[in-house]
Order: C-alpha cells, then sequence, then structure tokens
C-alpha cells in the first residue's frame, strides 16, 4: 500500500461513501465530492515529491495476485508518462465537481457517484500494468461517462450516449481479444514482463501475429483518440455531454487512447506499428485539417470545440508516429496541453450556456462589454489553443512539427496548415461572441468566484507549461527514450527505410 | 447357409416384396374391374342399415380421457410387479424395500388423484374444484 | 438378473442424496396439497423451499464421497457436483421468485411446487449420468414437468401455446435424440459414455463412420433443441413470453445449464474420438447461436421475448467454450453457466416483479423512469445487464474472458473475433433497457407499482452480488 494505490482507491471510496448520503442533502454530496476530488488531487501532488524524475523505470509499484487463473495481479506503477496523466485526471476532477455546481440539479447524487467512479476508472487506465486490469479500467471508466452523458446530457444525449458506447465497446472487444492471444503467447498479462521479455527475445512475435495483434489493440485506441475516420462519435458526445462530461471526455479520456498507443502499441509492436506509421501519419494529418476545417464552419461552440479536439489530437498521433525523441515528447506534452486547454474552452462554453442556455454562436456577440473577466479568460485559453508562443501548446505543436520534419518535411509542412487553421477558427469565434454588437435583451453577469476557481489553476498552467517546460519534460523525456528503445527492438527494415529521409530533412 | 448381412435378409425382403404386390394387386385389381354405381344412399356411411342421424362427429367428455391416461398409467406400473417377482428371490430384502419405495409413490399418486377428484364420476360428487 | 447381484451399498445411496429429497419433498407435497386450503398453500411453498436447501446439502454430502453409483449408471465426481448444486440453487432462487408472483396471480398451489422439484431432479440425474439411458430418463423428468409448469397459467392463451409449442417441440427433440441413443448402442453395442468412448477409439472395432456420424448429429440435434442453439432455438422466445415469468427464469437456467453439462460430459467423453468429425459442426453452430440471438434481440419490444433472444446468444457464447473442446473451455463453459444462472433470474426477478398482475407491463418501453421511482432496483437490473453486456468487473466479463481464452488457446481466432464482435452487438439492446430505465422520463404506470417483496427481493440481491463477486474473486467456483 503506497501513495498511488491511496490515489487510486480514495475516488472509489469516496464513490461508496456518497451513496450512503441521503439524496436530499444535495449541498453535502456537492461538498462531499469536492472534498473528495481535491484530496486525491493534493494526494496525487505528493507523488511529485519522491518521484525520480530522471528515471524511465514505473515508480510506486504495487504488485499483487488478483486472480489466480488465469493469473492476474494487481499491479499498479507509474512513469513520467503517466506520472502527469495521473495528475491530469486528478486536477480536472475537482474542476468538474465545481463545474457541475450548478449546472446539474436534478439527481445531484447519482451524478456525482458517476463522477467519483469514473475518476477512479480513469485513473487506473494511466496506472495499471497489467493488461487484463488496464482492460478493467478502460471498461470501468466508459460505464460512467456512458451514463453521464446519456441522464445529464443535451437534447440528442440518448443517441450520443449508445453511439459512444458502441464505438467504445466494438474497439475495445478487438483489443480483449489481443490480450488474450497475447496471454496465450507469452503466458503473462504484466506490462513490465511482457516488454522484458519482448527485450531479451524469449517472447518473439512473427510479423503476422504483430500486424493482427496491432490492429486489435489499435482499434480501441483508434476510435478513443479519436483519429479520423473513427472520429464520428466524438462531436455527438461531447456537445450532448453535460459541461463536466464534455471536460472530462475532452481532457482526460481521449488521453486513455494516446496513452495507450504510447503504452501499448508502439512497445509491443514495433515492426507492425513501424510499418503501419505512414499510413496512420497520414490519417494523423488528414485528422488535424479536416478537424480545423470543420470546426470552421461550425455554427455550435461546443461543437466547434470538439472539432477541434480531432485537430489536435492528430498531432499527438503524428508526433507518436514519428518515433523521434522529440516527437514522443511533444506528443506526450500536446496530451497535457490539450488537457488543460480544451478542459478550459468547454468550461468556459459552459459558464456561457448556463448564462444564455445556448451554445449557438449566432445567440451571443458582444458578450466582451458586460462580462470582461470572462472575455479575458476565453482569450487567453483561444490563444493558447491555437498555439500561441509562450503558452502551452506551442510547445507541444512545435516539438511535434520538429520531430515531424525530421523523418518527412512534407509531413511537418501539412500539419503546420493546421496551426494556422487553429488561429482562424478559434478567433473567429472568439469575434463573434465577444465582440460587435451587444445584443438588446442581453443581461449577463461576470465571472464569479466559483468560476474564477475553475479557470485560474487552468490558466496558471498554460502559462506555466508555456514557458517553464523544464518542470514538466525531464520525466516525460526519460520514459519516452526507454519506451523508444523498446521500440527498436526485433525491427530490421526501419533503419534503411528512414534514414535517407532523416538526412533529406537535415539537409534542407 | 447365408454367408453376408445381405443373403441372410433376402428372404425377408423377397416376402415383404410379395406381400406388398399382392395387396397393390388386390385393389388395383378390384379398381380396374370393378362396377361401380354412385347414388346418395351408397355415399352415406355405412351404419348397419340404419339411417343415420345428426353429425358423426361427437365431442367425448374429458374424463373418459383422464380414466383412460390414469388406467394406462397404473397397469403399466403393475407391469413391474412382473419382473419383480421373478427375481425376488434373489434380491431378498434389498427387493422387498425396493418394492415398498415404488407402491408408495404409487399410492401418493393415487392419493392424489383421487383427493383432486379425477375418480369421481359427477360433477357432484367432486370433493373439491381447483381454485 | 445375476445370481452374483451386490446391492446397492450405503455410500451409493449418498450419491443420490439430492435426487431423494428432491424426489421425497415433491412427493410430499403432492399429497399435502389436496390437503391443504387455498389461502395456505404457501407453506407449501415454503416446504419446497427446504426441500431445495436440504438438496443443496445433499449434493455437497454426495460431493464429498465422489464416484459411481448403482452398477455405474452414475457418476456423482466434481463436475456433477458443480452442476448438481448449480441447478438446485437455481430452483431454489425461482421459488423465492414465485412466492410473490403466483399470490398475485392468485394461482398458488402444490403442484407447482412439486413441479419445479422433479424438473431440478431431473436435471440432477442427467447431470451425473454416467449412461446414455440415465440420461434420457433424467432429461424426460426435467422436460415433462417444465412443459406442464410453461402453461401452468392454463387460462391465459400465450400460455396455452407456449406449453403446446413447447411440448410438441420438445417431445420431438428427445425422440432425435434417442434415435441417436439407439443409433449409438447399435454401433457400439453399450450405452455407457466410456463404453462409447473405448469402442471407438479403438481401430479394430471401429464402427461404420456412416452411423455413428448420424447418431452423433441427431443426439446434437436433441441437446441443441434442449439449449436453445440456432437452428434449433424457434421455440424459445415464444415459450419464455407465454410462460410465467419465474419459469422463464427457470427454463433459461436449470434445464440450459444441465443440457450444457451433458452435452459437455457427452460430447468430450464418449464421443471425444470424433472430436474431427463433429467439430466444425459445433463451429457453425455456436457462430449461428451468437448471431441469431444477437441480431433478433436488437428488434425486439418484448422483454421477455429480448431475455429469451439473449438467452439463445448466451448459449452461443457457452458452445464457443465447448468448440474449444478443453478442459480450458470446459471450465470456461462451467463458469459461465453459473454466471449466467444468477445473470437470468436476477432479470426474470425484475421482469417478474414488474410486470404487475397478469404482466401486462412487459414492453421495453414501460420500464420508462424505473431509475427514478425505484433506484435501487433499477442500480441492481443495471448491473446485472452490465454484466450481461460483459462489462468490467462484473462475472460476465469473465465469463467471457475464460471462455474466448479457452477458444484463442484452440486455435479458435476467427470464432473468438466474431464472437467478441457479437458481444458488441449485443450492448446495444441491454443499452436499450438502461437508456429507457435511466434516461427516459416516467410513465404513470409506474405509480401504482408496489413494493418489492421480500422473497423475490432476496433473490435479485443474491443474483446481482453473485455478479459483482464472481467478477471480483472468480476462485471462489474456479
Amino acid at each position: 500500500m503506497n501513495l498511488l494505490d491511496a490515489v487510486l482507491w480514495l475516488p472509489l471510496a469516496g464513490f461508496v461513501l456518497l451513496l450512503l448520503i441521503p439524496r436530499e442533502r444535495v449541498r453535502a454530496i456537492r461538498q462531499f465530492a469536492l472534498g473528495i476530488t481535491t484530496a486525491t488531487f493534493l494526494l496525487s501532488l505528493a507523488l511529485l515529491v519522491g518521484f525520480d524524475r530522471t528515471s524511465a523505470a514505473f515508480q510506486y509499484e504495487t504488485n499483487l495476485p488478483w486472480i489466480s487463473s488465469p493469473e492476474i495481479r494487481y499491479h499498479i506503477g507509474i512513469d513520467g508518462i503517466s506520472l502527469w496523466l495521473v495528475l491530469l485526471t486528478t486536477l480536472l476532477s475537482p474542476i468538474g465537481v465545481l463545474i457541475s455546481w450548478q449546472h446539474i440539479d436534478r439527481r445531484v447524487k447519482e451524478f456525482f457517484a458517476l463522477f467519483l467512479a469514473m475518476e477512479f476508472g480513469l485513473i487506473g487506465v494511466f496506472v495499471a500494468l497489467d493488461l487484463f486490469l488496464f482492460y478493467v479500467f478502460w471498461e470501468v471508466s466508459l460505464v460512467p461517462m456512458y451514463f453521464l452523458i446519456g441522464v445529464w446530457g443535451h437534447e440528442r444525449r440518448i443517441y450520443a450516449a449508445v453511439k459512444f458506447f458502441i464505438y467504445t465497446m466494438t474497439g475495445s472487444v478487438l483489443m480483449l481479444a489481443g490480450i488474450i492471444y497475447l496471454y496465450i503467447r507469452a503466458g503473462t498479462f504484466d506490462y513490465p514482463a511482457l516488454i522484458e521479455m519482448m527485450m531479451n527475445g524469449s517472447l518473439m512475435l512473427d510479423r503476422m501475429e504483430q500486424n493482427l495483434l496491432f490492429a486489435g489493440f489499435f482499434a480501441a485506441f483508434a476510435i478513443k483518440v479519436p483519429l479520423f475516420p473513427l472520429h464520428t462519435w466524438l462531436p455527438d458526445a461531447h456537445v450532448e455531454a453535460p459541461t463536466a462530461g464534455s471536460v472530462m471526455l475532452a481532457s482526460v479520456m481521449l488521453k486513455m487512447g494516446c496513452y495507450g498507443l504510447l503504452r501499448f502499441c508502439l512497445p509491443m509492436f514495433p515492426a507492425a506499428a513501424r510499418g503501419a506509421a505512414p499510413w496512420i501519419v497520414m490519417l494523423a494529418i488528414a485528422g488535424i485539417l479536416y478537424g480545423a476545417l470543420v470546426a470552421m464552419v461550425q455554427p455550435n461552440m461546443k461543437k466547434l470545440v470538439a472539432y477541434t479536439s480531432v485537430s489536435h489530437l492528430g498531432f499527438v498521433v503524428l508526433g507518436l508516429f514519428t518515433f523521434t525523441e522529440l516527437g514522443t515528447n511533444g506528443a506526450v506534452y500536446q496530451m497535457l496541453n490539450h488537457g488543460i486547454s480544451t478542459g478550459a474552452l468547454f468550461a468556459l462554453v459552459g459558464f456561457l450556456y448556463e448564462r444564455r442556455h445556448s451554445l449557438e454562436i449566432e445567440d451571443y456577440g458582444g458578450v466582451a462589454t458586460p462580462a470582461p473577466v470572462l472575455a479575458t479568460m476565453f482569450l487567453i485559453t483561444s490563444l493558447a489553443s491555437m498555439g500561441l508562443p509562450v503558452l502551452n501548446n506551442f510547445v507541444g505543436e512545435y516539438l511535434v512539427l520538429q520531430g515531424a520534419a525530421q523523418v518527412n518535411f512534407r509531413w511537418a509542412v501539412f500539419a503546420a496548415i493546421g496551426v494556422i487553421l487553429a488561429a482562424c477558427y478559434m478567433l473567429w469565434m472568439y469575434q463573434r461572441v465577444f465582440y460587435g454588437e451587444a445584443r438588446k435583451d442581453f443581461s449577463m453577469r461576470d465571472a464569479n468566484l466559483r468560476e474564477w476557481a475553475v479557470m485560474s489553476p487552468l490558466i496558471i498552467l498554460m502559462v506555466w507549461m508555456g514557458t517553464y517546460t523544464q518542470t514538466f519534460l525531464p520525466p516525460i523525456t526519460a520514459s519516452s527514450a526507454a519506451i523508444l528503445e523498446q521500440t527498436k527492438v526485433n525491427v530490421e527494415f526501419h533503419v534503411e527505410r528512414q534514414m535517407p529521409r532523416q538526412e533529406l530533412a537535415n539537409a534542407r | 447357409m447365408p454367408t453376408s448381412v445381405a443373403e441372410e435378409y433376402f428372404p425377408v425382403v423377397l416376402q415383404v416384396l410379395v406381400a406388398m404386390a399382392i395387396a397393390g394387386g388386390m385393389i388395383a385389381a378390384s379398381a380396374l374391374l370393378g362396377h361401380r354405381v354412385r347414388n346418395p344412399v351408397k355415399d352415406q356411411p355405412y351404419e348397419c342399415g340404419i339411417q343415420p342421424e345428426g353429425s358423426p362427429r361427437e365431442r367425448f367428455s374429458v374424463k373418459f380421457y383422464l380414466v383412460a391416461m390414469i388406467f394406462i398409467l397404473l397397469d403399466i406400473e403393475t407391469v413391474f410387479l412382473y419382473p419383480w417377482a421373478v427375481v425376488y428371490r434373489e434380491l431378498r430384502l434389498f427387493a422387498f424395500f425396493e418394492m415398498l419405495v415404488f407402491v408408495v409413490l404409487i399410492l401418493s399418486g393415487f392419493f392424489y388423484i383421487w383427493k383432486k377428484g379425477a375418480l369421481a364420476w359427477s360433477m357432484e360428487e367432486k370433493p373439491r374444484e381447483k381454485q | 438378473m445375476p445370481a452374483n447381484f451386490v446391492p446397492p451399498s450405503g455410500v451409493e445411496y449418498i450419491r443420490v442424496l439430492p435426487e431423494i429429497i428432491l424426489a421425497a419433498v415433491a412427493t410430499l407435497i403432492m399429497v399435502l396439497e389436496p390437503l391443504t386450503p387455498a389461502p395456505r398453500k404457501r407453506a407449501l411453498g415454503y416446504l419446497a423451499l427446504a426441500g431445495f436447501a436440504g438438496a443443496l446439502a445433499g449434493a455437497a454430502a454426495a460431493g464429498w464421497r465422489t464416484g459411481p453409483a448403482f452398477s455405474g449408471m452414475l457418476e456423482v465426481d466434481g463436475f456433477a457436483t458443480f452442476f448438481r448444486l448449480l441447478v438446485i440453487l437455481a430452483g431454489l432462487l425461482v421459488t423465492l421468485v414465485s412466492f410473490p408472483y403466483l399470490r398475485r396471480e392468485e394461482a398458488e398451489s402444490g403442484e407447482y411446487y412439486a413441479l419445479l422439484l422433479y424438473s431440478v431432479a431431473g436435471q440432477t440425474i442427467m447431470v451425473s449420468a454416467a449412461d446414455l439411458i440415465v440420461l434420457f430418463i433424467g432429461l424426460e423428468i426435467s422436460s415433462i414437468a417444465s412443459y406442464v409448469l410453461a402453461g401452468y397459467m392454463r387460462r391465459e392463451k400465450l400460455a396455452n401455446e407456449a406449453a403446446a409449442k413447447y411440448f410438441l417441440l420438445g417431445s420431438f427433440a428427445t425422440a432425435f435424440l434417442l434415435y441417436g441413443i439407439a443409433l449409438i448402442y447399435g454401433a457400439t453395442g453399450t450405452t455407457r459414455l466410456n463404453g462409447i468412448a473405448q469402442v471407438l477409439s479403438d481401430p479394430r472395432m471401429a464402427p461404420a463412420g456412416i452411423l455413428t456420424g448420424t447418431a452423433v448429429a441427431l443426439m446434437l440435434v436433441g441437446f441443441a433443441f434442449k439449449i436453445s442453439a440456432a437452428p434449433f432455438q424457434v421455440w424459445a422466445p415464444d415459450v419464455y413470453q407465454g410462460a410465467p415469468s419465474p419459469v422463464a427464469a427457470f427454463l433459461a437456467a436449470g434445464p440450459k445449464a444441465a443440457a450444457f453439462a451433458v452435452l459437455l460430459r457427452v460430447f468430450m467423453t464418449a464421443f471425444a474420438p470424433l472430436t474431427g468429425r463433429w467439430l466444425a459442426i459445433m463451429w457453425s453452430l455456436s457462430l449461428l447461436t451468437m448471431i441469431v440471438g444477437n441480431f433478433a434481440a436488437l428488434l425486439q419490444t418484448n422483454i421477455k421475448r429480448l431475455l429469451a433472444y439473449s438467452s439463445i446468444a448466451h448459449a452461443g457464447y457457452v458452445l464457443v467454450a465447448v468448440t474449444a473442446h478443453s478442459e480450458e473451455g470446459v471450465q470456461a463453459a462451467m463458469f459461465y453457466l453459473t454466471v449466467y444462472v444468477f445473470m437470468n433470474i436476477g432479470a426474470f426477478a425484475v421482469v417478474a416483479y414488474f410486470s404487475r398482475k397478469g404482466e401486462r407491463y412487459v414492453e421495453i418501453e414501460d420500464l420508462a423512469g424505473l431509475g427514478v421511482r425505484q433506484p435501487v432496483l433499477a442500480a441492481l437490473f443495471a448491473v446485472i445487464l452490465l454484466s450481461l453486456i460483459g462489462v468490467p468487473p462484473t462475472a460476465g466479463f469473465l465469463g467471457k474472458f475464460y471462455i474466448f481464452q479457452a477458444a484463442v488457446k484452440a486455435d479458435l481466432l476467427w470464432l473468438t473475433v466474431l464472437g467478441l464482435l457479437n458481444s458488441a452487438v449485443a450492448a446495444y439492446y441491454y443499452l436499450r433497457l438502461i437508456v429507457i430505465m435511466y434516461m427516459k422520463e416516467p410513465g404513470d404506470s409506474l405509480l401504482e407499482l408496489p413494493g418489492m417483496a421480500v422473497s423475490t427481493r432476496a433473490a435479485l440481491w443474491t443474483s446481482a452480488a453473485a455478479v459483482v463477486v464472481l467478477g471480483l474473486f472468480p476462485a471462489l467456483i474456479r
């Protein structure tokens, strides 16, 4: 039992205790949920204290037997990548509770209970080091989100919730088939053990096996990321979800897919991953451009933000499949950036919705006049999201683009167009919502204390991550270097294929 | 001496064929040779020369079926007593207790149908209507 | 009768203790039934409950002293004990669900409980049979009692239809089975399962391939009917819909589990030498069953029919485990069937309670708003439904995992992938129930919903708890 166990199980304990609070005591329920999520966050901050930032090894490990046949272990631990993703989850959870404070006014108890259950699942996904355990958490996080969308969402919530569930479920059963196959082949679900066996050559998957297993895992992760053209569930789910649901979905749940790609697809099936990389990169770039172009024409703010996710996560996938240190670091950084800035965007859109009960851009205009603070918050977040230097997204996108350029300069060029488009759609939306003639029937209060509490940590982080990357990058670099090392095992063809292009890129 | 299965059964097959041929032949012969005159009287069902009255379809009381079924059940159960009696001497006490169980089972079944009124012929005597 | 006859020893009676207890209690109930005045019929139900509890203890005692019984006609081993406990437990849970149901429908009678007990007795005989004749007798005892149970509400049109259909098709299927048994006896000269295996595996005695092939096919038809595998599944939806809900729960639990037990035993022992010949059939049977069950369930609007098709689909999953024909496969099937019994009885318990007098509310739409009006009940139902989908950490997921693990190990990769995709399809129709429970506004009909009776509640809680606990600690029964 160490600190990480406490971070993982505290939300679940909160879930159980919350069920004991009578449903009429709405205020107590909210306060309790906030207390639990905040406590989890503070606990997870303590993880930083004992964390060795230079090591790529898993830390805070717990390894206990759970089910004896087949041998499934409760094996958790974090490295430099999952550390930040856990922190992202625990940070956004109290923020999600605050966002839902007034927004959720019916079935409050169920909402916060499910919210805590979801936090448990999300943290679990990032800390599980046993494939079976990982799958369990993967699905455990799915169910609460399904309810959050389906019960507390907007008009077409049921359609969106079911679509979300079926898409994810289809992907994950394919991953399950892969996990089972891997277990039969290797005799263990233990991730470090599997990697160890692959590194020292005691587990050799031939090319065909790798391709099929990669396809199974990739299907689950690509749907979750979501990679173009598997993204169609995302706009529906984002738009229909309640604000806190959108925030958690965009900020944390999409990272599950990216994390899965990085943690499992690349190091376990390197040959297949490298073989498929050109195609996947093409899809990623298509996603970047498609997401940006579609976002541009959205009349609905939430939908717009949803499509920016498709675009931004294209960068993450692009970075991962460059197989360069810069690209991988950038991808991980971009995962965190997207979590912060898109989470903030959804929260802000939610605040606007609470005021006017509309998500349509055309229902707004001139909001900056009655609500200057809100407008400033929105402006900073938009600038961060479009990748302005000094703010967080710039760092991630820059690293990804540089990594891409090392492999193939054209990739970087096309992806960079996405950055330009981002500036267009974000600023255009900002202009239409906040500037212009203030509507007559308009009464809008400015940000209140709760909204300050939500936004200030996010904005501080945007600046911090954009200016002082040394806080965040070293653990990521250590771990992603280790993963890149693992992707070189058992790959005979990548050298002759990649070198000329790299030289070419350097020459330019 | 027959040497194979086919040879062994050949006479049987032959007999079946002959039987079918004779039966078929007789029906065919009567159909071909017979002289037929159709009139309403001939088309009537044969009732020993008496004019038929009413519909030939008649519904029997369900009691007949019930009694018939009970009879068959008890009758078959009685049949078990014969082989039992034959081997009784060899099986001794075991057979006795086995049969005791068997008879108790039959008697409880009998008790059930009796009390349920399956044996009561007319409605009035039926002790209790179920539900 | 041979002169060297040795009467059965005492331990052999212990080995059939559950059957003795079940049959004795059932007969006692039949005798007491005419003597019990109508308002006090419930007492007979309690007696049945005690009978099931006693039979559980008896089965445990029998499991303590494993071995053959009655000149090798029965084989009481771990496998038999496991399934005996399972079917008796299913009977017990169904009895609990039946109490308030029968009272509500004003149809309490001793016969109902006696028939349940007899049917379970037949199933315990089936699962411990080591001889095809005994197997057949067990199957008939179980089936005939369940035919009557299906038509228990004899004034209901649908119940009549259900019973007639079940009886006619069921007899037809048993005829197939019997014909298969006759052929296999003709081919091998024995009806003992291990004797058949011996003859079939001995190349010098190998009987004509066409004879054994036909026998296997005919017996498979008989079993496929009993487990409602496609294309022999058409009876199931009509029967489940027409039968009283507790009976439907019973039909999908006890007889199905027992039929799977004998299917496993016969095909894994007696027909093991012929594995190469039935494997392809079993493969297609399982795939077809999954597909037919899941896709037909998508279209249902009646909860009972939906659960019937879901039960067909789940039979398909278990058939995947049979197709794996390995030790893992058998264990996976055993685990899955246990979990399924709980899930199924839990789901039907909700239907039995929810449908109200005369089973008027059995459309999916009627569930609207249950999540608001009865949050605890709805939560339990949701847990069971999630387990039916196969979402971790419920036992339904682990059951599927074990099955497909066995399948992968047996190199059934495509069956695994198709089966798993099937379970993704299945998610849709189970989710629809959850959607309607939680995400639709409650209708007026829910206002008159009475509280749930204690015994149904006990059965539901047991089922839901079992689903969760077995999902977390499968070692409890493996």
